[in-house]
């Protein structure tokens, strides 16, 4: 039986024996109140088991771990951490990876409005 | 909101950009509720009409809110109408329940702050780059995704109902691990 949560429960600090983690202090239930919402869009009842959004939680953080150290081991051939590091991890994965890629982009859409935007701003108070 | 009569159009504008935007976050701290009677007290109305709005008014949502908004449904709009109208078939036939599930599905998210925060843990960088959080946060809500839906299926199969449990999760956890979805410790985990 997976005793997982009760010792994160029990152990504030450092919840891996991994040492780039030591400076962590894993608090419990800091995406229970997303991951609540989440689980019910995805087709949970409206109101999850704590217990099961615990455990969903713990796995996702060590899903999000093991993808940022192979990230990083591809990564550290070529020095910096990018996020191109993480879509070559997800290649094989079709859906996720249009979504990152739609993701990017929107960012870059937003980036350049925002940038017209400004400009319009800049233009405005010098006519005033 | 000026933003769009549509249920969905604000459901569309405030979620999508799911890690990126600090306001969907913010607002997925209040309940579902108070989402729901703004959106579903004001009728579905004609999708040509509110669905030109946004992209007007894409400028405007700039100045009051930094992040998307409407770009995402204008974006779709303008991106492909045959699909923009596909969306808004299926859409207006949604009951209740199921619009309050879509409208989950796309307005929650990973706190960009939290995710940052993970991040810059597990690198040992504190400098997350903005485009890394929510690359992501999108692959760990996906991966919730999968992970639900997979429970889901383990449920019926065991022709089961109810919550979720932690066992479903388990075993729908194992099962996308024989699929290759997670990645593979090449370090067991040994102190857990």
């Amino acid at each position: 039986m997976h005793s997982s949560s009760a010792g994160h429960a029990s152990k504030p600090k450092v919840g891996s024996s991994q040492p780039s983690e030591a400076s962590f202090k894993r608090k419990r239930g800091v995406f229970q109140k997303d991951l609540q919402h989440m689980m019910y869009g995805f087709g949970d009842d409206p109101n999850p088991l704590p217990e099961t959004v615990a455990l969903v939680e713990d796995i996702v953080v060590e899903y999000v771990m093991d993808l940022v150290h192979k990230a990083q081991d591809i990564a550290s051939k070529r020095g910096k951490l990018l996020t191109e590091d993480f879509l070559f991890l997800i290649r094989k994965d079709m859906p996720k990876l249009h979504r990152c890629t739609e993701l990017i982009s929107m960012h870059e859409e937003l980036k350049v409005a925002r940038r017209a935007f400004e400009v319009d701003e800049e233009k405005l108070a010098t006519t005033e | 909101m000026k933003r769009s009569k549509d249920p969905f159009e604000a459901a569309y504008g405030e979620r999508e950009s799911t890690p990126e935007s600090p306001i969907p976050p913010e607002e997925a701290g209040t309940p579902a509720p108070n989402a729901e009677e703004e959106n579903i007290s004001q009728p579905p109305s004609v999708p040509s009409t509110s669905r030109a709005a946004p992209r007007k008014t894409k400028e405007e949502e700039e100045e009051e809110e930094e992040e998307n908004m409407d770009v995402e449904l204008s974006k779709i709009s303008s991106a492909d109408p045959d699909k923009m109208a596909k969306m808004q078939a299926i859409l207006s036939q949604f009951t209740e329940e199921q619009m309050s599930r879509y409208e989950s599905f796309r307005r929650s998210g990973f706190q960009k702050a939290n995710m940052k925060k993970l991040l810059a843990s597990i690198t040992g960088s504190p400098k997350i780059s903005v485009p890394m959080t929510f690359v992501v946060s999108g692959i760990a809500k996906m991966f919730v995704g999968e992970l639900v839906e997979t429970a889901r299926i383990v449920m019926t199969e065991r022709k089961e109902s109810g919550p979720i449990r932690p066992c479903h999760i388990r075993e729908a956890y194992r099962r996308l691990k024989l699929e290759g979805k997670v990645p593979k410790r090449s370090v067991p985990r040994l102190f857990r």
